[in-house]
């Protein structure tokens, strides 16, 4: 259907500007915070120069650890967020009823929209040395003595940033599942294909660009954490998110602006590998009713 | 087959007891701020910590805040989210559209509060109410149009053709034809930008200047003088408000299709 000339104008406008608007408040900060981590500490604020001061000043001692304890907790705990949001998603997809769906995707997404910061202070209080879980096990005769690692420990934070980012990971994996074509499935099962070799050559590379923006929500999310590490970690326990916060708290502006920039420039990485591979139209087919 | 049909049924209950223990580990952490929130209960009055609440003036002026950013969002997020979809729909670059949109997903809160923190700063904006409403409507943005994409999804456009046909221009027929037939969407979008909003901590924690919402004063709270039974009260309206406007977006979606 074209339009005349004068509607199409208007219609850039009333559209445009607003998208424009949108699109330079989210990519325009990016930038700015990219722009200020090459500048000088001035006092309380900044002056411009180039320098890598403050990536060099982030890569030595101490914060190194930060960064090497941050990509190792946020690989292992999208790992376990994959082992657990993947089989709940197949669940929900394959085995339960078409019109009971949506009232499973919603149980899952009701804990994820009360503040995890919330949630987490609910979980140092069940996890602490007289919380609920040492409380029923001693009762229950299994241990004498509280358990000291379930609390300010690599577990309870694992255990926290899961309950953070994993029930939201569910989505673009149910997403990509139930885009999936059943005919393609028969028609492994009618080749002879076993039950899992479908599985493996069929539904899960089908289902790969679910999996990939699943993986990379959990993966950015835990890299970059501050509130579960702090709350659940104890003191010392650091991760991205923590050495940003507490580059913050010495006013150093740039040196934050240069550990955030190590982790929105990983998660730009990650998102354009993703953009390159696959397409966000199939992915969201369901949503834009192209299934 | 019994053999097979009991190993299947086997399966099925693990299916569902593993299905079961997750939901388990999600909502648990829901119920110790209730418990703790009645501590003291027995002696000074069962609802002395919710009290506390309303006697504690930083706390009030933290909620009229959280309140008043909350709707603000509730406004302007679907709005934005609106207008988005309908560019996905009219221009050729759907994509583009849709990865910048979603964009806002996928960085890290902290990163998120600092970039727009440092762009408020340079321009020589002040800490306020409108640089909290403003990163809670680019946190709220990327749930807002994924709702009202779907819903707009589910509208047929031959509605539109029909519009135009009788001599609407765009903006009539979108007003008049389109948005009466999405409107519950909308208005489920606009409930979801409101709990998002109510539930963000720490982007606000760098852009609020002085200001606090009922999240961030909990916040610091804790990192400076820890939690206290009144700060459990607080977090059980929390979860319980989340929980009512949770049900409401339910109950918006329950009779769009209902409909």
């Amino acid at each position: 259907m074209r339009l005349p000339g004068r509607v199409r104008l208007s219609h850039l406008l009333v559209l445009g500007l607003p998208l424009l608007l949108i699109a330079g408040l989210i990519l325009g900060p990016l930038l700015i915070t990219l722009a200020i981590s090459v500048f000088e500490k001035k006092g309380f604020w900044i002056s411009p120069a180039f320098t890598l001061d403050s990536y060099r000043l982030f890569l030595t001692g101490v914060r190194l650890e930060v960064l090497e304890r941050s990509f190792r907790v946020a690989f292992a705990s999208t790992a376990i967020m994959l082992l657990i949001a993947y089989p709940i998603a197949y669940v929900i997809t394959l085995r339960v009823r078409a019109e009971l769906t949506r009232a499973f995707l919603f149980l899952f997404a009701v804990p994820f929209l009360v503040n995890y910061i919330v949630r987490t202070f609910a979980w140092a209080d069940i996890l602490s040395r007289t919380g609920f879980v040492n409380a029923a096990l001693i009762r229950l005769g299994l241990i004498d003595q509280p358990l000291d690692w379930l609390l300010f420990s690599d577990f309870a934070v694992y255990l926290g940033l899961v309950t953070a980012y994993m029930p939201f990971m569910i989505f673009p994996i149910w997403l990509s599942l139930s885009g999936v074509d059943r005919r393609l499935l028969e028609a492994s099962w009618m080749l002879g294909e076993p039950p899992l070799a479908t599985f493996r050559r069929v539904t899960f590379p089908l289902s790969l660009p679910g999996v990939f923006a699943a993986a990379i929500f959990g993966f950015v999310g835990s890299f970059g954490e501050v509130a579960v590490s702090l709350i659940l970690g104890g003191t010392g326990y650091q991760l991205l998110g923590n050495a940003v916060a507490s580059a913050l708290d010495v006013l150093n502006y740039p040196l934050a602006a240069a550990i955030s920039t190590v982790a929105t420039g990983l998660m730009l990485a990650l998102l354009i590998v993703w953009y390159r591979l696959f397409d966000i139209r199939l992915l969201l087919g369901k949503i834009m009713g192209r299934a | 087959m019994p053999r097979a049909a009991t190993a299947s049924r086997a399966t099925s209950a693990l299916i569902w007891a593993g299905l079961g223990l997750v939901l388990l580990f999600l909502y648990a952490p829901l119920v110790p701020p209730a418990i703790h929130s009645f501590e003291g209960a027995a002696t000074a009055g069962f609802f002395r910590n919710y009290a506390a609440i309303f006697h504690d003036e930083r706390l009030m002026r933290a909620l009229r805040t959280s309140l008043a950013v909350g709707l603000l969002v509730a406004l302007i997020a679907p709005a934005l989210a609106l207008l988005a979809a309908e560019a996905v729909r009219t221009w050729r670059m759907p994509r583009l559209i849709i990865a910048i949109m979603l964009l806002p997903l996928f960085v890290p809160g902290i990163s998120m509060g600092l970039a727009t923190g440092l762009l408020f700063q340079i321009l020589g904006i002040k800490p306020s109410l409108l640089t909290i409403t403003a990163v809670h409507v680019l946190w709220a943005l990327p749930f807002a149009f994924l709702i009202v994409l779907t819903v707009m999804a589910s509208f047929d456009q031959v509605y539109l053709e029909a519009a135009y046909m009788s001599g609407a221009n765009r903006v009539r027929a979108f007003l008049e034809v389109e948005l009466p037939q999405i409107r519950q969407g909308v208005v489920g979008a606009a409930v979801f930008s409101l709990i998002i909003s109510f539930n963000e901590t720490i982007r606000t924690s760098v852009v609020q200047g002085g200001r606090n919402t009922v999240q961030t004063y909990l916040w610091s709270q804790y990192q400076q003088v820890g939690l206290s039974p009144h700060l459990f009260a607080l977090m059980t309206l929390i979860i319980v408000i989340t929980l009512a406007l949770i049900a409401l977006v339910a109950l918006i979606d329950w009779r769009r299709r209902t409909a």
